[in-house]
């Protein structure tokens, strides 16, 4: 079955509208190509999509050879605010921008909620 | 001593790491859904590294990079306190030559480190002389040519050699650098 695009980019537009101070999401294959975004302006897609895939990869590097098993997420935090990465899946990593205003939880279960979501449209 | 093997996609850089390296590489590859499928299944998405005991005084720490220049803040990152690196380039694939080319330019402007062209794939049919590649690869003229040794990067005693060729290049920088400053 073809990957529903459309659907998916209607996701990541959806979740970045809704989910408070979310102020970008992305989806990138795990060789670091885009799938879809949401993102601010000044950023570029293509780049953001191959440091995602080598953030990750090297996450989940880690997890193996520092023995904490399996990454449940990559949580980076910076003054300006959060960058949190997710597999999503074993064809798409996810990658969500959020302010420094966001609460933690919040974000955390709405990443999750999303990505049952770009599961299913996945397939 | 830190070391990067760098080049164009699918022209040897992990194997090269892999065939020299003492302990397990560092790996990051992921399955490949570029164009580079085409070439292989998996490719580098952040960096290879191993690690070689080269005399009992001096241990060699190899950082590979990715290929694509989607990865090129990877390179950027590598490259910074390289003590030399060597470019990979397949001699068979000459419309590489122009990218190869980029990822010198990338690095020259980054790292003053010195560096070897090694050429993989020479036992293949249209493979490229060494001279002809230098000129392809834009030293002509006055811009002399790093030295260019022949790998196999799957045979260890040829890896081995292009490490020593690169070792003995960046002592030789070294002293040169002395020999001008004093």
């Amino acid at each position: 079955m073809a990957i529903n695009v459309e659907k998916i980019a209607g996701i990541l537009q959806n979740f970045v509208n809704s989910a408070s101070d979310v102020q970008g999401a992305a989806l990138v294959t795990p060789d670091g190509l885009p799938l879809a975004s949401t993102l601010p302006s000044a950023m570029d897609e293509e780049r953001v999509s191959a440091m995602s895939a080598a953030m990750l990869s090297l996450g989940e590097r880690i997890g193996s050879e520092l023995a904490r098993g399996t990454i449940e997420r990559l949580f980076v935090e910076g003054q300006q605010g959060y960058g949190v990465l997710t597999s999503c899946g074993e064809d798409a990593v996810f990658l969500v921008l959020a302010s420094q205003r966001a609460k933690q939880g919040v974000l955390m279960l709405e990443i999750k909620r999303a990505i049952s979501e770009l599961k299913l449209a996945l397939g | 001593m830190r070391l990067v093997v760098t080049g164009p996609v699918g022209v040897g850089k992990t194997t090269f790491i892999r065939t020299i390296s003492e302990i397990e590489i560092v790996d990051t590859d992921r399955r490949a859904t570029d164009e580079t499928a085409q070439v292989k299944e998996k490719t580098t998405v952040a960096l290879d590294f191993g690690r070689l005991q080269f005399t009992p005084d001096m241990a060699l720490h190899l950082y590979g990079t990715p290929g694509q220049s989607r990865f090129d803040f990877m390179w950027d990152i590598l490259i910074r306190d390289v003590h030399a690196y060597i470019v990979l380039v397949a001699a068979h694939r000459p419309h590489e030559f122009r990218h190869a080319r980029r990822m010198l330019t990338f690095m020259q402007q980054r790292s003053p480190a010195p560096l070897i062209i090694g050429m993989t794939h020479v036992d293949m049919p249209n493979a490229w002389e060494s001279e002809n590649l230098a000129i392809a690869l834009g030293y002509v003229g006055k811009r002399t040519a790093p030295p260019i040794v022949n790998v196999n990067a799957t045979d260890r005693d040829s890896v081995a050699n292009a490490l020593i060729t690169l070792v003995t290049h960046f002592m030789t920088f070294q002293s040169n650098l002395m020999g001008t400053t004093l």
